[in-house]
C-alpha cells in the first residue's frame, strides 16, 4: 500500500485523467445498457408483463401481435389440444387518442378476454378494471384517473369508447408506444369505432393456460404440433423472438463487447507505460531487497484503486441519468447490472495488468549496478 | 572451521573465498572473477580500485547478493549466502547490507524521509522504531530541512546523502559503495566520502568503496586493486 499509495498521491493529475476516464467508460457502458434495457422494455414489456403463460400466433403473423390474426378454425384447434386449461382472446391494434384535453396522439390498445390471461400480472397504482370503459395504463405515459378517448370520424364519432385509466403497471408498453390494457368488449368497441365497417373483430393471438402438470414448453410444443397455422410461444420466447429485438441485442453486445475490449487495453496499456517509466525505481528497490510479488501487489493495488474509482465515477454519473426518461425509453438503474459491469471491468482490469505485472516479475536487480532497469 | 577461524569469521563484515564467476555468452565463456580472496573487518573501510571491466561491480554484486558466484564461499557477518535461492538472496539484501549505486539510488515520487522508510516497508514494518530511525538519520546527514523534498528538488550531493541514509536503514553489517562521487564535483566529492567514513566508523559498520577516483584512497583503511578478474598481489 506504502508505494501505491504514495505514488499515486504524487502522480494525481496522472492517474486522475486515468480514473476520469475509466469513470467516463462506465457512465458509458451503464448508460448504454439502461438505453437497451429501455429500448427492449418499450418493444415488448408488454409481453413481458401479460398474464398469458402461452401465447399463440398464428404463422402468418410473424410473431407480432399486430399482424397476427387467429380465424375461429385455429382457434377451435387450439382449445381442443390435451393440456389447455384455458383459453381467451387477446387483440392489440393502435389508435388515435386523445388523453384530457390534449392534442391527439397514438396509443396501443390490448384487449384481453378473461382477467388473469392477458392483462398485467402486476400493478404498480389502482386497481383492475371492473367495466369496458375502465383501463390499466402504462406507467411511464397515464396517470390515474385519466381520460382516453378513441379519436374517431363519422358517424361513430359520438359513441367513440372513452377509457378511463384505474390502474397502472410498469414497463408495459408494446411498440414504444404508450399502452392500455382494456376487457374485450372495451377492446371491441374501440376497434368498430375506428372502423366501423368491421363485422366481427378477431383476436391477434389466443392466450392459453396449461393444466397443472403440463409445463408452458409441453404446451407449446403440442399446439405447434396440433396445427401448421399455429405459432405457439412461451411469454418469455414471445417478447424475445418478436421481430427486431434479437437485432436490437445483438447490436448492443458488440457496443458491449467493444468497451471491454477498450477498458482493459487502457488501464492495462497504462500501467505497462507507467512501469517502463519507473524501470529504474522498481530495479533499485529489488536491488535493496523488496521481493517481486511485493510489487507486483502495489501494481494490483493501483489497478483496483484505479478501476474502483472510475466505477464509483460512473455509477455518480449515471445515477442521476435514472431519475429522468429519454422520450419514451425509461432509464433504469439496473443493481445487478451495475453489479455485473463492476466486478466484470474489475477482473478485466487486474487482467490487462498481468503484462505489467509479468515484466515487474521480469526485473533483475543486477541491473541496479549498471544504472540500467531494462525491463 | 577451527575456533579461531570461527571467531574470525565473527569478527569479518566479509569474507570471500575462491570466488569464481564465469558468463556464457553465445559460445563464449567469459570469467569475471578468477578465484578471488576478499576479508572486510567489521569496521573496515575498503576501496576497491580497478579498470573498467576488471570485475569490480562483479565482485561487489556478489558481496551485496545481487549476484551468485560460479563457485566459492561468500561469508557476509557470519552467514554463508553463496548458496541462498534468489528469495533468500533478496531478503539478505533486505536485512543485511546497504547499497549506495552509482546513478539510481532513489524513489523519484518518494520524498527524501519516504527513501528512508521504503526499506522499512519491504522489510522488517518497525513503524514508529523506523520513522524515529530515519528522522535521526536525515538530522545526522543534515538533510532535516529536506526530509518533505522530492529527490528532483535535492542537489546531487543531497541525493547521495539520502542513497547514504538508505544504506544504513536496516542498520547493515556491510554497505557497498559503487562509484559514489562519480556524478559529483570534486569539492562535493570530498564532502560526501569524508560523510561516508564518518557515518561507517561512528557505527562500527563495514564498508567496500568501489571507485576510479583516487581521492577516494586516502578516505579508505585500506586499498584493493583488482584486474582481469584477480585480486591484484
Amino acid at each position: 500500500m506504502f508505494l501505491a499509495l504514495h505514488e499515486m498521491s504524487r502522480a494525481r493529475v496522472r492517474f486522475g485523467m486515468l480514473i476520469g476516464a475509466v469513470g467516463l467508460l462506465v457512465f458509458l457502458i451503464l448508460t448504454q445498457q439502461a438505453i437497451e434495457g429501455g429500448l427492449i422494455t418499450g418493444f415488448v414489456g408488454a409481453l413481458r408483463q401479460q398474464s398469458a403463460p402461452v401465447l399463440v400466433y398464428s404463422v402468418d403473423g410473424q410473431r407480432t401481435l399486430q399482424g397476427s390474426v387467429i380465424n375461429p378454425g385455429l382457434e377451435a384447434k387450439i382449445r381442443g389440444v390435451n393440456g389447455v386449461a384455458q383459453a381467451g382472446w387477446i387483440g392489440q391494434s393502435t389508435f388515435t387518442v386523445r388523453v384530457g384535453g390534449a392534442t391527439e396522439s397514438d396509443a396501443a390498445l390490448i384487449g384481453y378476454q378473461h382477467p388473469g390471461l392477458g392483462d398485467p400480472s402486476r400493478l404498480s397504482a389502482g386497481r383492475r378494471p371492473v367495466g369496458p370503459a375502465e383501463a390499466v395504463g402504462s406507467a411511464a405515459d397515464f396517470a390515474i384517473g385519466s381520460k382516453v378517448r378513441i379519436v374517431a370520424s363519422g358517424p361513430a364519432a359520438p359513441t367513440a369508447p372513452v377509457f378511463t385509466v384505474v390502474g397502472l403497471a410498469k414497463d408495459a408498453q408494446i411498440q414504444v408506444t404508450p399502452t392500455l390494457f382494456v376487457p374485450w368488449a372495451g377492446y371491441e368497441a374501440a376497434v368498430k369505432a375506428a372502423n366501423p365497417d368491421a363485422t366481427i373483430v378477431l383476436p391477434s393471438v389466443i392466450a392459453v393456460r396449461p393444466v397443472p402438470g403440463v409445463a408452458d414448453t409441453e404446451l407449446v410444443d403440442r399446439i405447434n404440433a396440433a396445427s401448421a397455422d399455429a405459432d405457439a410461444l412461451t411469454r418469455a420466447q414471445a417478447a424475445s423472438d418478436t421481430p427486431g429485438v434479437a437485432q436490437v441485442q445483438q447490436s448492443f453486445q458488440l457496443i458491449f463487447l467493444l468497451y471491454g475490449l477498450v477498458v482493459p487495453l487502457v488501464t492495462g496499456l497504462f500501467f505497462l507505460i507507467i512501469t517502463f517509466q519507473k524501470a529504474a525505481a522498481l530495479t533499485l528497490l529489488r536491488a535493496i531487497g523488496a521481493r517481486s510479488s511485493a510489487l507486483v501487489r502495489s501494481l494490483l493495488i493501483q489497478v483496483v484503486l484505479v478501476v474502483g474509482g472510475g466505477i464509483v465515477i460512473g455509477i455518480a454519473l449515471f445515477a442521476p441519468l435514472t431519475l429522468v426518461s429519454l422520450g419514451a425509453i425509461t432509464i433504469r438503474f439496473d443493481p445487478g447490472a451495475v453489479l455485473f459491469w463492476s466486478v466484470g471491468l474489475l477482473v478485466l482490469g487486474v487482467a490487462s495488468a498481468l503484462v505489467a505485472a509479468r515484466r515487474v516479475l521480469a526485473i533483475d536487480p543486477l541491473e541496479a549496478t549498471t544504472g540500467g532497469g531494462g525491463l | 572451521m577451527t575456533l579461531v577461524e570461527s571467531i574470525d569469521t565473527a569478527r569479518n563484515a566479509l569474507e570471500m573465498r575462491g570466488i569464481t564467476k564465469i558468463y556464457t555468452v553465445a559460445d563464449d565463456v567469459v570469467v569475471a572473477l578468477d578465484h578471488v580472496d576478499l576479508t572486510v573487518a567489521s569496521d573496515e573501510i575498503v576501496a576497491l580500485v580497478g579498470p573498467s571491466g576488471s570485475g569490480k561491480t562483479t565482485l561487489c554484486s556478489i558481496a551485496g547478493g545481487l549476484l551468485s558466484p560460479t563457485d566459492g564461499s561468500v561469508v557476509v557477518a557470519g552467514k554463508e549466502i553463496s548458496d541462498y535461492s534468489g528469495r533468500q538472496l533478496t531478503e539478505f539484501r533486505r536485512d543485511s547490507v546497504g547499497f549506495v549505486f552509482q546513478t539510481v539510488n532513489l524513489i523519484p515520487f518518494l520524498t527524501a524521509r519516504e527513501n528512508l522508510l521504503v526499506v522499512d516497508e519491504i522489510g522488517r514494518r518497525l513503524g514508529r522504531v523506523a520513522r524515529d530511525r530515519a528522522d535521526q538519520l536525515l538530522e545526522e546527514l543534515g538533510l532535516a530541512d529536506r526530509a518533505a523534498n522530492l529527490p528532483a528538488q535535492l542537489s546531487g550531493g543531497q541525493k547521495q546523502r539520502v542513497a547514504i541514509g538508505r544504506a544504513l536503514m536496516n542498520d547493515p553489517s556491510l554497505v557497498l559503495f559503487d562509484e559514489p562521487t562519480s556524478a559529483l564535483d570534486s569539492n562535493l566529492g570530498d564532502q560526501v566520502v569524508h560523510l561516508i567514513r564518518n557515518e561507517m566508523k561512528a557505527r562500527g559498520t563495514a564498508a567496500i568503496i568501489v571507485t576510479h577516483d583516487d581521492r577516494i584512497t586516502h578516505y579508505a583503511d585500506r586499498t584493493v586493486h583488482i584486474e582481469d578478474g584477480r585480486i591484484a598481489k
